[in-house]
């Protein structure tokens, strides 16, 4: 229980721990050894049974001038590891404010988030920025590519940020691009690409480094109906051949149906949570 | 990250916003040249002064001229009295006080014609003569321009330019005196010439070698001697007049000393020789003379080195006596100099600070219109440092960019500061303007670059960038990766 109790409890959510802590008995022995405290120092434990992603009894307020507002509440959630897991929901549902949470680029108001043995919560700035090196990839809705970068070098980032030398990221940059079937525009740059090539462009980019998960975040919200099943194909495939887990947050169903289940949130709580088959 | 990646992105940064780049270093260029064209500018005038004060002789020399009974130098209140001598006991006592190197007493003989040459017929009408204690010709530091050191009883040294002081009594008046070269002008145009305008091409020699021709000694005719020496009476039978008198005595010259005006006009036009010897010489040539008149005029005090020209000073007023030396003039004019160089530098400073100003708001700008490039950067696992790092990368490089080009601007500047000054562009003026000239003192450079000002120039731009980049780094470094990327959804 080390990794949940930083902030104290409150009365109000009190109640709700225990019973979340003992739902998911194949966790809670593993809880009870210290956590692993950073990144630097303990990779994943790949062939550990436990989950890959452990959400704990979560909560984040927004403080909006006088105003305490809860995005998310209560959210207990295991991720199995090689799992396409949707976070389905409206808009103000909280699934982005989630998806923040789990990839350590917001520290929750209470609760605590566990992947791959690591309590991202508890990662200092530096230790954050390790931890996403190594083991998060991102896919985003407006692609995010760098303008000033070409498509080699906006794939080869994310191992220029782990100190790979130029030449092997540029190869495995080059490589990726290749896969994703954009090897004639390896030297365009963002502007000269339509949004479905740079959308793959970013889906290289978050693959490049094999990270354990890729959080994709609406990643065809602004692409043609066509377009969107070619990059769900291609996140999938990606995902299913290196076993990686893909948390996908999006509010249409077309795409939620290619994951392998759906957890859907309503005002910052959890309402349904469902398997399903292909 | 690796630095060499750091430094791949700034470049690509500074190249994708290129005429703000370019805009921000210009300003860089800007004040790194006014602020080492002041400098420079300072520079030059300290060498100027350098030049100046060489040509003034040796500037550890005290000169103590008598005894202080007036008390107006200020040291009234020590124990100065009416009674302080110069004599033996004071040198002995100046040489013993610290700091100094060496002390001697000083006699000035003015009563004396030179003559030289066949039948004397060069002659030196107003012949110094001056007489110090030869035991301490090393320790007063003395220079010789030529010929031996005096080591022997009785030797005589004449100063650099005392040959140029004999006429050729034989020659018609308006040509029978040859000129020191550096009293000649650096070149006469054709006009002045015309007018009778001599340069150093003119140069001749004096017309008698003073090292290998001996020099009769002989007693002024108090009475006539400035009508007689000057008028056209040809001097030959001037000359048989002191031969026939008996009064002349021959001399055979050592040596030739350095001029060094610190160290009495002996040193230039004249003769310096021992006190016993010049008492030998004045009882030949006037034997009236009582020899007991050879007082000393003053004491040549000279101290160890110039910081303690003060202090010295101070002590030998207080043993009563007055004192003058170039310290006072020294004193004024490097605070003179300073106060210029500060004025200068301030203005140079002020333009550098501009500049900073310039560098800070297109870092600002930079940091701004990139939020979501640092974000995204984030968010893929940049660290804080890096992003930190890569601005200050950009920053150092405007500055060190704008101070290299602002360097080599500044030597253009300077270079053709120069060459105006010496009035326009030659293979001599070139060499003078870029490694300045030492030997002639009216050719000092106005504007003088030393190697370390680059130096300092390119390192303080280079530290003016980087504090500036520092704000805005660290606003950088405190964007949030979700904003951020939010932030054109």
């Amino acid at each position: 229980m080390a990794w949940l109790a930083s902030p104290p409890p409150t009365a109000n959510t009190d109640a709700s721990i225990a019973p979340d802590a003992s739902a998911v008995p194949d966790a809670s022995g593993a809880l009870a050894t210290p956590a692993p405290r950073t990144a630097r120092h303990s990779g994943m434990h790949p062939a550990s049974g436990r989950p890959m992603i452990e959400v704990r009894n979560l909560r984040k307020e927004y403080v909006m001038g006088a105003e305490h507002v809860i995005a998310l509440d209560r959210i207990s959630l295991d991720i199995a590891r090689g799992q396409i897991c949707c976070i389905y929901g409206e808009s103000g549902s909280g699934k982005s404010t989630l998806l923040n949470q789990l990839a350590g680029m917001e520290r929750p108001t209470r609760g605590g988030v566990r992947i791959g043995g690591i309590v991202v919560s508890r990662l200092d700035e530096r230790e954050l920025a390790e931890f996403r090196q190594k083991h998060i990839g991102f896919v985003f809705q407006s692609y995010n590519l760098l303008p000033g970068l070409n498509a080699v070098e906006n794939v080869a980032m994310p191992l220029m940020f782990r100190g790979v030398p130029r030449e092997e990221r540029e190869a495995r940059a080059r490589a990726m691009l290749r896969r994703v079937g954009l090897g004639k525009r390896l030297n365009h740059y963002p502007s000269q690409m339509s949004g479905g090539q740079q959308q793959r462009v970013g889906i290289a980019r978050a693959f490049v480094t094999r990270p354990q998960v890729v959080f994709a975040d609406e990643p065809t919200g602004n692409l043609d109906s066509k377009t969107k099943v070619d990059i769900m194909d291609m996140i999938r495939d990606f995902a299913r051949e290196n076993g990686q887990t893909i948390v996908l947050v999006t509010h249409d169903e077309h795409m939620a149906a290619y994951a392998d289940r759906i957890v859907t949130l309503l005002d910052g709580r959890i309402v349904h949570d469902t398997e399903q088959d292909e | 990250m690796r630095f060499s990646d750091l430094v791949h992105l700034c470049r690509q940064n500074l190249f994708r916003r290129k005429s703000r780049t370019i805009l921000t270093v210009l300003g860089v260029v800007v004040g790194c040249c006014s602020i080492v064209t002041m400098v420079s500018l300072g520079s030059g005038i300290d060498e100027q002064n350098k030049q100046m004060l060489a040509s003034m002789g040796d500037l550890t020399i005290i000169t103590v001229t008598g005894a202080n009974n007036t008390g107006g130098m200020g040291m009234a209140d020590g124990s100065g009295t009416a009674t302080a001598r110069i004599d033996d006991k004071a040198v002995k006592d100046f040489r013993s006080l610290q700091y100094v190197a060496g002390a001697t007493g000083h006699v000035t003989y003015l009563d004396a014609i030179l003559t030289a040459g066949p039948a004397n017929r060069y002659v030196d009408q107003n012949g110094v003569i001056e007489a110090i204690d030869m035991t301490q010709f090393d320790a007063m530091d003395y220079q010789l321009d030529s010929g031996r050191k005096p080591n022997r009883q009785g030797d005589v040294l004449a100063g650099q330019y005392t040959a140029y002081d004999f006429i050729d009594s034989l020659r018609p008046e308006s040509d029978n005196f040859r000129m020191r070269p550096s009293y000649l002008a650096d070149s006469c145009t054709p006009e002045q010439r015309a007018e009778g305008c001599e340069d150093k091409s003119d140069a001749q020699d004096p017309f008698f070698n003073i090292l290998t021709t001996k020099i009769t000694v002989g007693a002024a005719q108090t009475d006539d001697s400035g009508n007689v020496a000057s008028s056209s009476t040809p001097t030959a039978s001037n000359g048989q007049t002191a031969e026939g008198s008996g009064s002349g005595t021959q001399i055979q010259v050592s040596g030739l000393l350095k001029e060094d005006n610190g160290k009495g006009q002996a040193t230039s036009s004249g003769l310096l020789m021992d006190i016993a010897t010049l008492k030998d010489l004045v009882a030949k040539i006037h034997p009236d003379a009582a020899a007991g008149t050879l007082a000393y005029d003053s004491a040549l005090v000279r101290v160890q080195d110039i910081d303690h020209v003060a202090d010295v000073e101070s002590q030998i007023r207080t043993m009563g006596f007055t004192t003058s030396s170039s310290r006072d003039m020294l004193d004024s004019l490097k605070e003179q100099t300073r106060s210029i160089q500060l004025i200068l530098g301030g203005i140079g400073a002020v333009a550098l600070l501009v500049a900073a100003i310039g560098i800070a708001n297109t870092m600002v700008m930079s940091v701004t219109e990139r939020v979501r490039e640092i974000g995204i950067m984030k968010a893929l696992g940049c660290t804080v440092h890096d992003i930190r790092a890569m601005f200050l990368v950009e920053a150092g490089a405007i500055g060190v960019i704008g101070g290299v080009i602002g360097c080599l601007v500044s030597a253009l500047i300077s270079l053709a500061i120069n060459l105006i000054r010496y009035g326009g562009v030659s293979a001599e003026h070139l060499q003078w303007a870029i490694l300045g000239n030492g030997t002639v003192d009216e050719a000092a450079r106005i504007s003088v670059i030393p190697w370390w000002l680059y130096v300092f120039a390119i390192a303080f731009a280079t530290l003016i960038s980087l504090i500036s980049g520092f704000g805005p780094a660290n606003k950088a470094v405190r964007v949030p990766a979700l904003d951020a990327i939010k932030s054109n959804q």
